[in-house]
Protein backbone atom coordinates (compact mmCIF):
# COMPACT_ATOMS: atom_id res chain seq x y z
CA UNK A 1 0.00 0.00 0.00
CA UNK A 2 1.43 3.36 -0.97
CA UNK A 3 1.11 6.48 1.13
CA UNK A 4 -2.06 7.36 -0.77
CA UNK A 5 -4.55 6.90 2.05
CA UNK A 6 -2.32 6.24 5.01
CA UNK A 7 -3.01 8.02 8.25
CA UNK A 8 -0.22 9.26 10.46
CA UNK A 9 -0.89 9.11 14.17
CA UNK A 10 1.66 10.83 16.36
CA UNK A 11 1.85 10.19 20.08
CA UNK A 12 1.55 13.16 22.40
CA UNK A 13 5.06 12.80 23.80
CA UNK A 14 6.68 12.60 20.37
CA UNK A 15 4.67 15.58 19.16
CA UNK A 16 5.38 17.78 22.16
CA UNK A 17 9.07 16.88 22.21
CA UNK A 18 9.52 18.09 18.63
CA UNK A 19 7.63 21.36 19.10
CA UNK A 20 9.42 22.14 22.37
CA UNK A 21 12.74 21.53 20.61
CA UNK A 22 11.81 24.09 17.96
CA UNK A 23 10.79 26.55 20.69
CA UNK A 24 14.09 26.08 22.50
CA UNK A 25 15.97 27.28 19.42
CA UNK A 26 13.69 29.99 18.12
CA UNK A 27 16.31 31.66 15.95
CA UNK A 28 17.51 28.51 14.21
CA UNK A 29 16.28 25.72 12.01
CA UNK A 30 15.92 22.43 13.88
CA UNK A 31 15.18 18.86 12.93
CA UNK A 32 14.33 15.49 14.41
CA UNK A 33 13.42 11.92 13.49
CA UNK A 34 10.16 10.09 14.02
CA UNK A 35 10.19 6.56 15.40
CA UNK A 36 7.41 4.04 15.19
CA UNK A 37 5.86 1.33 13.06
CA UNK A 38 3.14 0.49 10.61
CA UNK A 39 -0.13 -0.34 12.36
CA UNK A 40 -1.27 -3.99 12.47
CA UNK A 41 -4.02 -3.30 9.95
CA UNK A 42 -1.56 -1.50 7.70
CA UNK A 43 -3.77 1.56 7.42
CA UNK A 44 -1.75 3.91 9.58
CA UNK A 45 1.77 4.78 10.63
CA UNK A 46 2.05 5.02 14.40
CA UNK A 47 4.67 7.57 15.42
CA UNK A 48 5.44 6.43 18.95
CA UNK A 49 8.47 8.53 19.74
CA UNK A 50 10.73 11.23 18.35
CA UNK A 51 14.35 12.23 18.82
CA UNK A 52 15.31 15.90 18.40
CA UNK A 53 18.49 16.03 16.35
CA UNK A 54 20.23 19.33 15.63
CA UNK A 55 19.93 23.07 15.86
CA UNK A 56 22.97 24.01 13.76
CA UNK A 57 24.55 22.88 10.48
CA UNK A 58 21.55 20.73 9.60
CA UNK A 59 22.97 20.23 6.11
CA UNK A 60 26.11 18.40 7.19
CA UNK A 61 26.30 14.62 7.01
CA UNK A 62 28.70 13.32 9.68
CA UNK A 63 26.65 14.14 12.78
CA UNK A 64 23.45 13.04 11.03
CA UNK A 65 24.99 9.67 10.18
CA UNK A 66 26.20 9.10 13.71
CA UNK A 67 22.86 10.07 15.20
CA UNK A 68 20.90 7.79 12.86
CA UNK A 69 23.28 4.92 13.59
CA UNK A 70 22.79 5.24 17.35
CA UNK A 71 19.06 5.88 17.06
CA UNK A 72 18.44 2.87 14.81
CA UNK A 73 20.54 0.72 17.11
CA UNK A 74 18.47 1.73 20.14
CA UNK A 75 14.99 1.69 18.67
CA UNK A 76 15.60 -1.40 16.56
CA UNK A 77 15.86 -3.41 19.76
CA UNK A 78 12.47 -1.99 20.77
CA UNK A 79 10.77 -3.05 17.57
CA UNK A 80 10.56 0.43 16.11
CA UNK A 81 12.17 1.96 13.07
CA UNK A 82 12.65 5.45 11.70
CA UNK A 83 9.34 6.31 10.06
CA UNK A 84 9.77 9.97 9.28
CA UNK A 85 11.50 13.29 9.68
CA UNK A 86 10.61 16.58 11.32
CA UNK A 87 11.89 19.99 10.26
CA UNK A 88 11.34 23.52 11.50
CA UNK A 89 12.54 26.38 9.30
CA UNK A 90 14.68 29.22 10.58
CA UNK A 91 12.28 31.99 9.62
CA UNK A 92 8.71 32.45 10.80
CA UNK A 93 7.21 32.99 7.37
CA UNK A 94 9.22 30.38 5.52
CA UNK A 95 6.64 27.72 4.70
CA UNK A 96 8.70 25.87 2.11
CA UNK A 97 10.08 22.39 2.53
CA UNK A 98 13.75 23.01 1.72
CA UNK A 99 16.39 20.86 0.09
CA UNK A 100 17.89 19.52 3.29
CA UNK A 101 14.52 18.29 4.55
CA UNK A 102 13.74 16.66 1.21
CA UNK A 103 17.12 14.92 1.03
CA UNK A 104 16.90 13.53 4.53
CA UNK A 105 13.31 12.53 3.82
CA UNK A 106 14.48 10.70 0.69
CA UNK A 107 17.06 8.80 2.69
CA UNK A 108 14.49 7.69 5.26
CA UNK A 109 12.03 6.81 2.47
CA UNK A 110 14.52 4.30 1.08
CA UNK A 111 14.24 2.24 4.26
CA UNK A 112 10.58 2.94 5.06
CA UNK A 113 8.45 3.65 1.98
CA UNK A 114 5.56 5.01 4.02
CA UNK A 115 7.78 7.71 5.54
CA UNK A 116 6.37 11.13 6.32
CA UNK A 117 8.02 14.51 6.55
CA UNK A 118 6.53 16.95 9.06
CA UNK A 119 7.16 20.67 8.78
CA UNK A 120 6.43 22.97 11.71
CA UNK A 121 3.59 25.35 10.93
CA UNK A 122 4.55 28.58 12.69
CA UNK A 123 1.26 30.34 12.11
CA UNK A 124 -0.66 27.44 13.60
CA UNK A 125 1.74 27.32 16.53
CA UNK A 126 1.19 31.00 17.17
CA UNK A 127 -2.58 30.55 17.04
CA UNK A 128 -2.43 27.70 19.53
CA UNK A 129 -3.24 29.95 22.45
CA UNK A 130 -6.70 30.50 20.96
CA UNK A 131 -7.19 27.02 22.29
CA UNK A 132 -9.64 25.69 19.77
CA UNK A 133 -7.65 23.66 17.29
CA UNK A 134 -6.91 20.04 18.06
CA UNK A 135 -4.94 19.33 14.91
CA UNK A 136 -1.15 19.19 15.12
CA UNK A 137 0.79 22.39 14.41
CA UNK A 138 2.62 20.64 11.62
CA UNK A 139 2.23 20.15 7.90
CA UNK A 140 2.35 16.63 6.52
CA UNK A 141 4.34 15.78 3.41
CA UNK A 142 4.38 12.39 1.72
CA UNK A 143 6.16 11.08 -1.36
CA UNK A 144 4.04 11.01 -4.50
CA UNK A 145 4.49 8.78 -7.52
CA UNK A 146 6.87 11.25 -9.18
CA UNK A 147 9.26 10.96 -6.20
CA UNK A 148 8.46 14.43 -4.86
CA UNK A 149 7.48 15.39 -1.37
CA UNK A 150 3.95 16.76 -1.65
CA UNK A 151 2.00 18.66 0.96
CA UNK A 152 -1.04 16.74 2.16
CA UNK A 153 -3.87 19.20 2.43
CA UNK A 154 -5.38 19.39 5.87
CA UNK A 155 -8.85 20.46 4.75
CA UNK A 156 -11.32 17.66 5.06
CA UNK A 157 -9.18 14.60 5.64
CA UNK A 158 -7.36 14.31 8.94
CA UNK A 159 -4.39 12.34 7.74
CA UNK A 160 -2.15 13.67 10.48
CA UNK A 161 -3.58 13.46 13.98
CA UNK A 162 -2.26 13.28 17.49
CA UNK A 163 -3.09 10.02 19.21
CA UNK A 164 -4.29 11.83 22.33
CA UNK A 165 -6.85 14.56 21.53
CA UNK A 166 -5.61 16.69 24.41
CA UNK A 167 -2.09 17.00 22.98
CA UNK A 168 -2.39 20.70 22.16
CA UNK A 169 -3.71 21.49 25.61
CA UNK A 170 -0.75 19.77 27.22
CA UNK A 171 1.62 21.45 24.77
CA UNK A 172 0.26 24.90 25.66
CA UNK A 173 0.74 24.10 29.30
CA UNK A 174 4.37 23.16 28.75
CA UNK A 175 4.92 26.28 26.69
CA UNK A 176 3.67 28.44 29.53
CA UNK A 177 6.05 26.77 31.94
CA UNK A 178 8.90 27.09 29.41
CA UNK A 179 9.49 23.35 29.48
CA UNK A 180 11.58 23.63 26.33
CA UNK A 181 14.61 24.47 28.47
CA UNK A 182 14.83 20.78 29.39
CA UNK A 183 14.82 19.33 25.89
CA UNK A 184 18.08 17.62 24.94
CA UNK A 185 18.95 17.10 21.29
CA UNK A 186 21.81 15.30 19.58
CA UNK A 187 23.85 18.50 19.29
CA UNK A 188 23.61 18.87 23.07
CA UNK A 189 24.60 15.23 23.53
CA UNK A 190 27.67 15.55 21.29
CA UNK A 191 28.75 18.59 23.28
CA UNK A 192 28.15 16.85 26.61
CA UNK A 193 27.51 13.12 26.46
CA UNK A 194 26.04 13.06 29.93
CA UNK A 195 23.00 14.75 28.36
CA UNK A 196 20.61 12.07 27.16
CA UNK A 197 19.01 12.45 23.71
CA UNK A 198 16.30 10.05 24.80
CA UNK A 199 14.97 12.75 27.15
CA UNK A 200 13.83 10.10 29.66
CA UNK A 201 12.79 12.57 32.35
CA UNK A 202 11.23 15.24 30.17
CA UNK A 203 7.62 14.34 30.91
CA UNK A 204 8.02 13.19 34.48
CA UNK B 1 31.53 31.21 19.93
CA UNK B 2 31.59 30.38 23.59
CA UNK B 3 33.64 27.82 25.50
CA UNK B 4 31.97 25.23 27.69
CA UNK B 5 33.25 26.82 30.90
CA UNK B 6 31.99 30.22 29.81
CA UNK B 7 28.59 28.73 29.01
CA UNK B 8 28.48 26.95 32.37
CA UNK B 9 29.33 30.19 34.13
CA UNK B 10 26.61 32.00 32.23
CA UNK B 11 24.01 29.34 32.99
CA UNK B 12 24.90 29.37 36.67
CA UNK B 13 24.49 33.15 36.84
CA UNK B 14 21.26 32.92 34.89
CA UNK B 15 19.82 30.36 37.30
CA UNK B 16 20.91 32.50 40.22
CA UNK B 17 19.26 35.63 38.87
CA UNK B 18 16.12 33.73 37.87
CA UNK B 19 15.75 32.53 41.44
CA UNK B 20 16.05 36.08 42.82
CA UNK B 21 19.56 35.42 44.08
CA UNK B 22 20.91 38.72 42.75
CA UNK B 23 23.73 39.23 40.26
CA UNK B 24 21.55 40.63 37.46
CA UNK B 25 24.04 43.27 36.39
CA UNK B 26 26.89 40.75 36.38
CA UNK B 27 24.76 38.43 34.25
CA UNK B 28 23.89 41.18 31.76
CA UNK B 29 27.56 42.17 31.46
CA UNK B 30 28.55 38.58 30.81
CA UNK B 31 25.87 38.21 28.11
CA UNK B 32 27.24 41.36 26.46
CA UNK B 33 30.82 40.17 26.72
CA UNK B 34 30.14 36.69 25.31
CA UNK B 35 27.77 38.10 22.67
CA UNK B 36 25.18 35.39 23.29
CA UNK B 37 21.55 35.67 22.44
CA UNK B 38 19.29 35.37 25.50
CA UNK B 39 16.71 38.01 24.76
CA UNK B 40 13.92 36.92 27.12
CA UNK B 41 16.23 36.90 30.16
CA UNK B 42 17.97 40.13 29.18
CA UNK B 43 14.64 41.83 28.68
CA UNK B 44 13.25 40.61 31.99
CA UNK B 45 16.23 41.38 34.18
CA UNK B 46 17.46 44.44 32.30
CA UNK B 47 14.07 46.07 32.38
CA UNK B 48 13.82 45.36 36.11
CA UNK B 49 16.96 47.39 36.68
CA UNK B 50 15.92 50.20 34.33
CA UNK B 51 12.53 50.53 35.97
CA UNK B 52 14.06 50.79 39.42
CA UNK B 53 15.31 54.37 39.73
CA UNK B 54 17.73 53.55 42.54
CA UNK B 55 19.37 50.65 40.71
CA UNK B 56 19.39 52.69 37.55
CA UNK B 57 21.24 55.67 38.96
CA UNK B 58 23.71 53.32 40.63
CA UNK B 59 24.84 52.31 37.14
CA UNK B 60 26.12 55.76 36.22
CA UNK B 61 27.05 56.01 32.57
CA UNK B 62 26.57 52.24 32.12
CA UNK B 63 22.85 53.04 32.19
CA UNK B 64 22.98 53.82 28.48
CA UNK B 65 24.76 50.59 27.60
CA UNK B 66 22.06 48.71 29.44
CA UNK B 67 19.38 50.73 27.65
CA UNK B 68 20.86 49.70 24.33
CA UNK B 69 21.13 46.06 25.39
CA UNK B 70 17.53 45.99 26.57
CA UNK B 71 16.34 47.71 23.38
CA UNK B 72 17.90 44.98 21.23
CA UNK B 73 16.56 42.21 23.48
CA UNK B 74 13.11 43.78 23.36
CA UNK B 75 13.19 43.79 19.57
CA UNK B 76 14.23 40.14 19.59
CA UNK B 77 11.23 39.33 21.78
CA UNK B 78 8.91 41.52 19.69
CA UNK B 79 8.28 43.84 22.66
CA UNK B 80 8.43 46.78 20.31
CA UNK B 81 6.96 49.31 22.73
CA UNK B 82 9.72 48.66 25.22
CA UNK B 83 12.29 48.94 22.44
CA UNK B 84 10.77 52.21 21.25
CA UNK B 85 10.89 53.68 24.76
CA UNK B 86 14.51 52.70 25.29
CA UNK B 87 15.53 54.14 21.93
CA UNK B 88 13.63 57.36 22.62
CA UNK B 89 15.52 57.78 25.90
CA UNK B 90 18.81 57.12 24.17
CA UNK B 91 17.99 59.52 21.34
CA UNK B 92 17.23 62.25 23.89
CA UNK B 93 20.55 61.71 25.62
CA UNK B 94 22.61 61.32 22.42
CA UNK B 95 20.83 63.44 19.77
CA UNK B 96 23.44 63.09 17.02
CA UNK B 97 24.49 59.54 17.63
CA UNK B 98 24.92 57.13 14.73
CA UNK B 99 24.81 54.27 17.21
CA UNK B 100 21.28 55.27 18.19
CA UNK B 101 20.49 55.64 14.50
CA UNK B 102 21.43 51.98 14.05
CA UNK B 103 18.98 51.02 16.76
CA UNK B 104 16.29 53.02 15.02
CA UNK B 105 17.09 51.12 11.83
CA UNK B 106 16.82 47.82 13.71
CA UNK B 107 13.44 48.88 15.06
CA UNK B 108 12.23 49.39 11.50
CA UNK B 109 13.46 45.88 10.74
CA UNK B 110 11.70 44.49 13.79
CA UNK B 111 8.47 46.09 12.63
CA UNK B 112 8.90 44.46 9.23
CA UNK B 113 9.25 47.84 7.49
CA UNK B 114 11.87 46.52 5.14
CA UNK B 115 11.94 49.36 2.61
CA UNK B 116 12.27 52.01 5.33
CA UNK B 117 15.04 50.08 7.05
CA UNK B 118 16.89 49.68 3.75
CA UNK B 119 16.57 53.42 3.11
CA UNK B 120 17.91 54.24 6.57
CA UNK B 121 20.88 51.92 6.18
CA UNK B 122 21.70 53.15 2.68
CA UNK B 123 21.81 56.74 3.86
CA UNK B 124 24.07 55.74 6.77
CA UNK B 125 26.43 54.08 4.36
CA UNK B 126 26.52 57.14 2.13
CA UNK B 127 27.89 59.13 5.06
CA UNK B 128 30.17 56.37 6.22
CA UNK B 129 30.82 53.59 3.72
CA UNK B 130 33.02 51.74 6.20
CA UNK B 131 30.46 51.18 8.90
CA UNK B 132 30.78 47.43 9.35
CA UNK B 133 27.75 47.05 11.59
CA UNK B 134 25.42 48.70 9.07
CA UNK B 135 26.80 46.55 6.26
CA UNK B 136 25.98 43.49 8.30
CA UNK B 137 22.53 44.79 9.17
CA UNK B 138 21.82 44.94 5.44
CA UNK B 139 22.74 41.28 5.18
CA UNK B 140 20.44 40.53 8.10
CA UNK B 141 17.70 42.55 6.42
CA UNK B 142 18.00 40.49 3.23
CA UNK B 143 18.06 37.25 5.18
CA UNK B 144 14.99 38.20 7.22
CA UNK B 145 13.02 38.80 4.05
CA UNK B 146 14.08 35.45 2.68
CA UNK B 147 16.29 37.00 -0.04
CA UNK B 148 19.10 34.61 0.59
CA UNK B 149 20.80 35.30 -2.75
CA UNK B 150 20.92 39.01 -1.95
CA UNK B 151 22.23 38.21 1.52
CA UNK B 152 25.03 36.11 0.00
CA UNK B 153 25.87 38.86 -2.50
CA UNK B 154 26.02 41.53 0.20
CA UNK B 155 28.07 39.34 2.46
CA UNK B 156 30.55 38.49 -0.29
CA UNK B 157 30.93 42.17 -1.17
CA UNK B 158 31.41 42.96 2.52
CA UNK B 159 34.11 40.33 2.84
CA UNK B 160 35.96 41.74 -0.20
CA UNK B 161 36.66 44.80 1.95
CA UNK B 162 36.59 43.41 5.45
CA UNK B 163 38.23 40.05 4.88
CA UNK B 164 39.39 39.72 8.47
CA UNK B 165 35.85 39.52 9.86
CA UNK B 166 35.68 35.94 11.07
CA UNK B 167 32.08 36.16 12.16
CA UNK B 168 31.11 37.17 8.64
CA UNK B 169 32.99 34.24 7.10
CA UNK B 170 31.25 31.88 9.49
CA UNK B 171 27.85 33.38 8.74
CA UNK B 172 28.49 33.03 5.02
CA UNK B 173 29.60 29.41 5.46
CA UNK B 174 26.45 28.63 7.43
CA UNK B 175 24.23 30.23 4.79
CA UNK B 176 25.97 28.14 2.10
CA UNK B 177 25.51 24.97 4.16
CA UNK B 178 21.81 25.71 4.63
CA UNK B 179 21.55 25.89 0.84
CA UNK B 180 23.66 22.74 0.42
CA UNK B 181 26.34 24.75 -1.45
CA UNK B 182 29.10 22.77 0.19
CA UNK B 183 32.03 23.73 -2.05
CA UNK B 184 31.41 27.39 -1.34
CA UNK B 185 31.14 26.66 2.37
CA UNK B 186 34.46 24.81 2.19
CA UNK B 187 36.08 27.92 0.70
CA UNK B 188 34.89 29.99 3.68
CA UNK B 189 36.33 27.53 6.17
CA UNK B 190 39.61 27.49 4.25
CA UNK B 191 39.80 31.26 4.72
CA UNK B 192 39.06 30.84 8.42
CA UNK B 193 41.69 28.14 8.86
CA UNK B 194 44.24 30.36 7.10
CA UNK B 195 43.59 33.27 9.41
CA UNK B 196 42.99 31.31 12.61
CA UNK B 197 44.94 28.08 12.15
CA UNK B 198 44.77 27.06 15.80
CA UNK B 199 41.00 27.32 16.16
CA UNK B 200 39.81 23.71 16.21
CA UNK B 201 36.21 24.59 15.37
CA UNK B 202 37.23 25.71 11.89
CA UNK B 203 39.10 22.45 11.30
CA UNK B 204 36.06 20.53 12.52
CA UNK B 205 33.57 22.41 10.36
CA UNK B 206 35.84 22.07 7.32
CA UNK B 207 36.15 18.34 7.90
CA UNK B 208 32.36 18.03 8.21
CA UNK B 209 31.88 19.87 4.91
CA UNK B 210 34.51 17.77 3.11
CA UNK B 211 32.89 14.57 4.37
CA UNK B 212 29.51 15.82 3.17
CA UNK B 213 30.84 16.58 -0.31
CA UNK B 214 32.29 13.05 -0.41
CA UNK B 215 34.67 11.32 -2.78
CA UNK B 216 37.89 9.59 -1.80
CA UNK B 217 40.16 12.64 -1.81
CA UNK B 218 37.75 14.71 0.27
CA UNK B 219 37.26 11.89 2.75
CA UNK B 220 41.00 11.53 3.17
CA UNK B 221 41.34 15.28 3.67
CA UNK B 222 38.41 15.27 6.09
CA UNK B 223 40.12 12.58 8.13
CA UNK B 224 43.23 14.77 8.34
CA UNK B 225 41.21 17.72 9.59
CA UNK B 226 39.36 15.61 12.14
CA UNK B 227 42.79 14.48 13.29
CA UNK B 228 44.03 18.05 13.57
CA UNK B 229 40.90 18.94 15.55
CA UNK B 230 41.61 16.08 17.93
CA UNK B 231 45.17 17.32 18.19
CA UNK B 232 44.13 20.90 18.91
CA UNK B 233 41.56 19.87 21.52
CA UNK B 234 43.67 17.31 23.34
CA UNK B 235 41.43 14.48 22.19
CA UNK B 236 38.37 15.93 23.87
CA UNK B 237 36.24 16.74 20.83
CA UNK B 238 33.77 13.92 20.42
CA UNK B 239 32.51 15.06 17.04
CA UNK B 240 36.04 14.78 15.64
CA UNK B 241 36.49 11.33 17.15
CA UNK B 242 33.26 10.16 15.53
CA UNK B 243 34.38 11.88 12.34
CA UNK B 244 37.53 9.79 12.22
CA UNK B 245 35.49 6.59 12.55
CA UNK B 246 33.08 7.66 9.81
CA UNK B 247 35.91 8.64 7.46
CA UNK B 248 37.81 5.42 7.94
CA UNK B 249 34.68 3.41 7.26
CA UNK B 250 33.74 5.45 4.19
CA UNK B 251 37.29 5.40 2.80
CA UNK B 252 37.40 1.66 3.32
CA UNK B 253 34.18 1.21 1.38
CA UNK B 254 35.34 3.39 -1.48
CA UNK B 255 38.74 1.76 -1.77
CA UNK B 256 37.50 -1.84 -1.73
CA UNK B 257 39.34 -3.68 -4.43
CA UNK B 258 41.90 -0.94 -4.90
CA UNK B 259 45.59 -1.17 -4.11
CA UNK B 260 46.62 -1.62 -0.53
CA UNK B 261 48.48 1.72 -0.72
CA UNK B 262 45.20 3.59 -0.82
CA UNK B 263 44.02 1.93 2.36
CA UNK B 264 44.74 3.85 5.53
CA UNK B 265 46.24 2.20 8.54
CA UNK B 266 43.53 1.38 11.05
CA UNK B 267 45.45 2.84 14.00
CA UNK B 268 43.76 6.20 14.01
CA UNK B 269 40.30 4.67 14.00
CA UNK B 270 41.22 2.24 16.77
CA UNK B 271 42.51 5.09 18.90
CA UNK B 272 39.37 7.14 18.22
CA UNK B 273 37.11 4.22 19.15
CA UNK B 274 39.07 3.62 22.35
CA UNK B 275 38.85 7.30 23.28
CA UNK B 276 35.08 7.37 22.65
CA UNK B 277 34.46 4.20 24.63
CA UNK B 278 36.49 5.51 27.54
CA UNK B 279 34.57 8.79 27.48
CA UNK B 280 31.16 7.08 27.38
CA UNK B 281 32.19 4.65 30.11
CA UNK B 282 33.00 7.58 32.36
CA UNK B 283 30.22 10.01 31.59
CA UNK B 284 27.37 8.12 29.90
CA UNK B 285 27.76 4.46 30.89
CA UNK B 286 24.15 3.71 30.05
CA UNK B 287 24.86 4.46 26.42
CA UNK B 288 28.10 2.50 26.18
CA UNK B 289 26.67 -0.77 24.78
CA UNK B 290 24.79 1.23 22.15
CA UNK B 291 27.97 3.05 21.18
CA UNK B 292 30.01 -0.12 21.00
CA UNK B 293 27.64 -1.93 18.68
CA UNK B 294 27.15 1.16 16.50
CA UNK B 295 30.91 1.60 16.12
CA UNK B 296 31.25 -2.12 15.43
CA UNK B 297 28.87 -1.83 12.49
CA UNK B 298 31.07 1.00 11.16
CA UNK B 299 34.17 -1.12 11.46
CA UNK B 300 32.60 -4.13 9.79
CA UNK B 301 31.90 -2.11 6.67
CA UNK B 302 35.47 -0.78 6.43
Amino acid sequence: MGSGELRYEISQNAYIKLVLHALKHKAAAVNGVLLGRLSDRGDAVEVLDAVPLFHSHLGLLPNLEISLLLIEEYYGSKGMSIVGYFHANERYDDTELGGIARNIGDHIFRYFPQAAVLLLDNKKLEALSNGKDRSPVMQLYTRDSSKNWKLVSSDGSNRLITKEPTANVVLLDYMTSEKWQNVVDFDDHLDDISKDWLNPDLFK
Amino acid sequence: MVTKSEEDQLNRLEAQVDNAGGGAWEYLCLVRKLKVRRPDKVLKHGLAILNDSKKRSALGTEEWTLCEQVAVAAMDCQSLDVAKDCIKVLRKRFPDSKRVGRLEGMLLEAKGLWAEAEKAYSSFLEDNPFDQVIHKRRVALAKAQGNITTAIECLNKYLDTFMADHDAWRELAEIYISLQMYKQAAFCYEELILSQPTNPLHHLAYADVLYTIGGLENLQAAKKYYASTINLTGGKNRRALFGVCLCTSAIGQLSKGRNKEDKDSPELQLLAVAALEKDYKQRAPGKLPLLTSALKSLRVSS
